[in-house]
């Protein structure tokens, strides 16, 4: 049977994978620019459910900051008798720097104490008129790592502290110190819970708007694979959609952040007026704005993937 | 080219839309298929093209048996197979041009050959200056033959079409007939589902009957 075919395969434009994919990205442009409307609500639905995810993100991160100088405070002072001779000092600093958790040490000579005690008791001096320092204990004045200032982990190192022979006595607030570790406890869990509805709430908003997006067009879906369209063929500029739409979502929404950072948060001493803080609120640092991208790009690619196999049976 | 053999459809619960069809088509055959409405023509053509599972028998297109065809298969059969849907199936958000080229954009055209293709084709239906209108600004004869440009377009071994001259004018409808007769000439193996008794009558083309799924009538046997 003779077959004059014009249609006799013309040369391929979109052999190898580097053509498809071409093919693939403009196919989903195409695509985002013939349905702009239903892009852009679904963008702008993205955008909202970031900003609010981003904004607690902030309020987080700078509450963080806020603990955290607070938790400067935890401090451990050992007390021994009499002053140590510059060898017993570096060998006594060396084995509690050996111990886990030891930030910095300060010594503290007995001439410094009094000078402190006397400092405190501005005109008043005279009480401590003929008093010698002698009288005060030397003592190591040592700061804690981050991750050690809960009151459990004090106490260890205390226990710890409290193993070496020289030292006399070990202070360190430990009314304070609980009651600080029980505040960041909940200021934690609050944080959590908010965060997990938050992220919940978006992760929703964002699949479902993507899945309205996706109804909307299943006569596409229909059709592509009336025509002969492999599953495949069907899916990725979908998927690339998604991924656009998360990104871009997730950019407006830092965008937008940004704007009102400037205008008003940054300096906003009012915020936090707890005093240990310099002034103003910090801005995302950098690994949670990254983070919040990928967010975006794996939740429009999730969510386009999760409606597509509604709807693609083939 | 198409083959099928005892064919029962039934949808849900409902009575058998097709019941003990067989049939054969040959290759570069040319065939009307009518009955009135709810008789089975669009089930059957949709058992053609892989739209439907029979419920029992076998469906044979191109020596590729349908009912047993993996799913991922499928797009391969659909592209031997062009079709006319009833309803047309045009996007509305895509231009003329997109709408006919998507049967070779599947099959990896480059966008050049594609154009000219598309071009040829719409001018062949009279249509070349709707090229960058949408489906939605024509006419339904108009969109019929957008449809028809759609499934000729990769010039299929079979063309299945459903209703194809339900809007159309004296003069479009001779046009249409005799674009798929062509097409027939160029070896593509033609099935028309229709209710057109002037279609059928000034044709002298092979005629299958259907009533209530059940073949009552076939020219090519009696
Ligand atoms: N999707 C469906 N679900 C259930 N029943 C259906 C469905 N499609 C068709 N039917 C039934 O199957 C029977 C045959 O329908 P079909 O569409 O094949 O008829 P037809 O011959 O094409 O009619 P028409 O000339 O009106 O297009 C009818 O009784 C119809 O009600
Ligand atoms: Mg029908």
């Amino acid at each position: 049977m003779s077959r004059k075919n014009v249609a006799k395969r013309p040369k391929l434009a979109r052999e190898g994978v580097g053509g498809r994919l071409h093919y693939f990205v403009e196919r989903a442009f195409t695509n985002i620019r013939q349905n702009l409307p239903v892009n852009l609500l679904t963008i702008g639905t993205i955008s909202l459910a970031f900003l609010i995810l981003s904004l607690a993100l902030l309020i987080f991160v700078n509450l963080e900051r806020v603990t955290e100088t607070w938790s400067d405070r935890v401090q451990v002072t050992a007390y021994f008798e009499g002053d140590l001779s510059p060898g017993d000092l570096s060998t006594l600093k060396a084995r509690i720097k050996a111990i886990k958790g030891t930030a910095d040490i300060d010594y503290v000579s007995r001439e410094e104490a009094l000078q402190r005690f006397s400092g405190r008791l501005k005109g008043q001096e005279a009480l401590l008129e003929g008093v010698s320092y002698e009288i005060l204990p030397s003592s190591l004045e040592i700061h804690l790592k981050k991750d050690n200032r809960d009151s459990e982990a004090v106490s260890r190192y205390v226990a710890q502290l409290k193993k070496i022979p020289l030292i006399t006595e070990v202070q360190y607030g430990e009314e304070w110190v609980k009651r600080f570790s029980h505040f960041m406890n909940l200021v934690r869990f609050a944080g959590i819970l908010v965060a997990g509805f938050i992220v919940l709430a978006v992760v929703f908003i964002v699949a479902n708007t993507i899945k309205l997006t996706i109804y909307a067009r299943k006569d596409e879906l229909e059709l592509m694979g009336l025509v002969g369209a492999t599953r495949l063929f069907i899916k990725v500029p979908f998927l690339i959609e998604g991924v656009v739409q998360g990104v871009v979502g997730a950019s407006v929404a830092l965008l937008v952040l940004t704007g009102v950072y400037l205008a008003f948060l940054h300096n906003a001493d009012f915020f936090f007026s707890f005093n240990t803080i310099e002034a103003g609120l910090l801005f995302l640092p950098a690994s949670h704005i990254v983070a919040l991208l990928f967010g975006g790009a794996a939740l429009g690619f999730l969510g386009s993937l999760a409606s597509l196999k509604r709807f693609i049976s083939l | 080219m198409i083959q099928l053999h005892n064919v029962y459809m039934s949808y849900q619960g409902d009575g058998a839309a097709l019941s003990n069809v067989t049939l054969k088509i040959a290759k570069g055959e040319f065939v009307f298929l009518t009955g009135v409405s709810g008789a089975g023509k669009s089930t059957l053509l949709k058992l053609l093209y892989g739209a439907l599972q029979p419920t029992r028998g076998q469906v044979v297109i191109d020596g590729v048996n349908v009912s047993k065809l993996p799913s991922s298969q499928l797009p391969f059969l659909r592209r031997k197979v062009g079709v006319v849907f009833q309803d047309f199936k045009l996007l509305s958000n895509r231009s003329v041009l997109e709408n006919v080229a998507l049967t070779l954009e599947v099959l990896g055209w480059g966008k050049k050959d594609i154009n000219k293709r598309v071009y040829h084709i719409l001018k062949q239906m009279g249509l070349e200056h709707k090229l960058n209108s949408t489906p939605l600004r024509l006419s339904g004869g108009e969109q019929q033959r957008i449809a028809l440009a759609r499934a000729l377009v990769n010039e299929p071994k079979i063309i299945l079409a459903d209703e194809p001259t339900g809007n159309l004018d004296e003069e479009s409808r001779e046009k249409v007939l005799s674009i798929l007769k062509e097409a027939n000439i160029r070896g593509s193996t033609v099935v028309i589902a229709t209710h057109d008794r002037r279609l059928i009558e000034s044709s002298h083309k092979r005629l299958i009957v259907l009533d209530k799924g059940h073949i009552v009538e076939d020219s090519d046997e009696s």
